[in-house]
């Protein structure tokens, strides 16, 4: 950040707030028309019943608990870019960690939705949380379903308080920038922030907690989530490889959504000072990575089900590859394995196209891995009487294609209405103004 | 009117010195300089977090918040654990093959969540209580718009009308670009 001044950081960062182009209106109108759908899709599911899902008995998870794991997956990156690469002092980090903060809280917000449309009857939702019912009998908390509903809404309640907590003293800059009623509604966000050395003690104590309780959460939440499947006795899901193999997936998944967010974020906000290619391309190493121990995790699967001699395990793993779930699974190796491969080249990962085209083509990749796991496993069960092909219904894809609608809503709001890039941590990348510089000078 | 039901001061503060400072090394000199001279009721403002300021200031006395988080996640671990053991043994399932109701790898993720979940709310308590947010009452000195931007503040508070002559002239010394006294606590 050389040759930046505090009073450049401050003004460049707020630059784009509260003005939206014809651009940011015409993307704002695409969320609202897909969430518009994904609503009525959802009502269609309310009124008529699970029946308009395409369950076939023994099937009942399907698109949506692909895309509640699809969605928890995507969150994992920004937790571990603004929590674990706090804690690491990576200095590249600091540009993209509050867009990417920000996509983790609206990627869990929609995951979150996914237990109750997937549950049909919405309203008894809450029955999920821990309580004792009219018997004074309570949830069973060793089945690993209830340890999801803990481990994703810890993962909710701490990423939100270290969003928020973060966001305060830009928050402040925000306020002491703004007039009428917008700064009336900043001052009360900004909750009397004047950057004090009292207040800056504390607020750095507590942001390194936050950073330390966030950063097992990273690892944690995928593996809970993995549990659901690895606990079960089911073909393809029975297997101690689960957690790791969950949790880089996520990180592959979120660092590929960070790209595909922050790329055109940038570019349309004229940020290429705080965020640029030393960041892309910090990202599209992390997917290498990650992508990498991915692909290893395919192999062994298949390797482990071939070397155990049991039948079931080894006819699912053939069936996902040539059954009827062919093109899932070769969509699914096709997009996580192989495309990511063209980033080993710099001139590749450098280029701005092919990473916003590799990071999408990530992202679909990784929605057919969750399809691929459920889907295949549960249609192709012991007993070959309950064999059956799950396709989804146009009720389960609106819906999935609504919760696009619904994150990128959230995500289109935040980037007018609060700083994306976190202001007073750039500083800190900036040299101070000292006087002995100007001095020397 | 709003402000004055808030508890907001509707004026300067008795006794100040507010400074304003452009480089930090001023900064650190002044505050070097007023701590010298026995000068200690001090409040800086920054639109970041320095150490060289902490440093200054608590000579590396760590926050008291560390002890709220350490509450939080001993009760946190404790509630959870109890609370799935309490119930389940209230309720007993007996399942063959000497399965334990009390079972510690069954309920590691639920104490684990919990500890995570109560440490950070315990946290959030503790940084809300000592930095006394939301901070309404801080006087009219440090609520200057260009703290949160480009520049630094020091007031010394509670001075009598020779020692803000004293502080100020230090102040001026140092390199602050500004130097403003209020009416003195006591003359």
């Amino acid at each position: 950040m050389k040759g930046l001044t505090y009073g450049e950081v401050t003004r460049d960062i707020l630059r784009p707030l509260f003005k939206p182009s014809m651009a940011y209106w015409s993307m704002l109108g695409v969320c609202l028309v897909a969430l518009a759908y994904g609503g009525f899709c959802w009502l269609t599911q309310l009124t008529y019943g699970l029946g308009v899902a395409g369950y076939a008995p023994p099937v009942f998870w399907g698109v949506y608990i692909t895309t509640f794991v699809f969605w928890i997956g995507i969150g994992h990156a920004g937790t571990l870019i603004s929590a674990i690469l706090f804690l690491f002092r990576s200095r590249w980090r600091t540009g993209v960690y509050r867009a990417a903060e920000a996509m983790t809280i609206f990627a869990v917000m929609t995951a979150a939705l996914f237990p109750a449309i997937h549950v049909g009857r919405a309203w008894n939702a809450y029955w999920l949380f821990p309580y004792p019912n009219q018997r004074q009998l309570w949830q069973n908390f060793k089945s690993p379903l209830m340890w999801d509903v803990f481990a994703v809404s810890t993962y909710f309640t701490v990423s939100t308080i270290f969003f928020f907590i973060g966001l305060i003293p830009d928050i402040a800059a925000v306020r002491d920038r703004t007039t009428g009623l917008i700064h009336e509604v900043y001052k009360g966000l900004a909750l009397g922030w004047r950057g004090t050395d009292r207040q800056w003690r504390h607020y750095m104590a507590a942001y390194g907690f936050f950073a330390a309780f966030a950063t097992p959460l990273v690892l944690s939440v995928h593996s809970v989530v993995s549990w659901d499947f690895a606990m079960a006795q089911t073909a393809g899901w029975h297997s101690t490889l689960f957690p790791p193999y969950f949790v880089g997936g996520a990180i592959f998944s979120g660092c590929a959504m960070v790209i595909t967010l922050l790329l055109p974020m940038s570019q349309i906000f004229g940020w290429e000072k705080y965020i640029n290619m030393w960041h892309y391309e910090s990202l599209a190493k992390m997917c290498l990575l990650t992508g990498g121990i991915l692909t290893y995790a395919y192999g062994m699967e298949h390797y482990v089900a071939w070397y155990s001699d049991n039948v079931y395990e080894w006819d699912i793993f053939v069936y996902r590859a040539t059954g009827d779930y062919w093109w899932v699974f070769w969509i699914m190796v096709f997009c996580n394995c192989i495309a990511p491969l063209i980033w080993w080249f710099k001139k590749a990962r450098t280029n701005l196209t092919i990473l916003f085209i590799v990071s999408v083509i990530i992202n679909i990749g990784m929605w057919f891995e969750r399809y691929n796991i459920i889907a295949s496993s549960l249609a192709h069960q012991f007993d070959t009487n309950s064999w059956v092909y799950y396709s989804p219904t146009w009720v389960e894809m609106g819906i999935m294609i609504g919760s696009f609608g619904w994150f990128g809503l959230w995500f289109t709001l935040f980037m007018k209405v609060m700083p994306s890039v976190a202001i007073a941590e750039i500083k800190e990348l900036v040299r101070p103004p000292l006087k002995s510089d100007e001095v020397a000078a | 009117m709003i402000g004055a039901l808030m508890g907001r001061p509707a004026g300067p503060t008795p006794g100040a010195v507010k400074s304003v400072f452009a480089h930090l090394d001023c900064l650190i000199e002044g505050i070097d300089q007023l701590k010298k001279a026995g000068y200690s009721n001090m409040i800086v403002t920054s639109p970041l977090p320095r150490h060289e300021i902490e440093e200054q200031l608590y000579e590396g006395k760590p926050s008291p918040v560390r002890w709220f988080t350490l509450c939080g996640a001993l009760f946190g671990g404790t509630t959870g654990f109890t609370m799935a053991s309490i119930t389940h043994v209230n309720w007993p399932m007996i399942i063959p093959a000497g399965k334990p109701l009390v079972s510690i790898p069954a309920f590691i993720v639920i104490t684990f969540e919990s500890t995570i979940m109560f440490g950070s709310l315990f946290t959030l308590i503790g940084l809300i209580l000592m930095c006394g947010l939301p901070a309404t009452k801080l006087q009219i000195e440090v609520q200057d718009p260009r703290f949160s931007d480009d520049k630094f503040g020091l007031v010394v508070n509670g001075l009598s009308k020779v020692d803000q002559a004293k502080a100020q002239s230090i102040l001026e010394s140092v390199g602050a670009i500004e130097v403003t006294a209020s009416e003195a606590a006591h003359a």
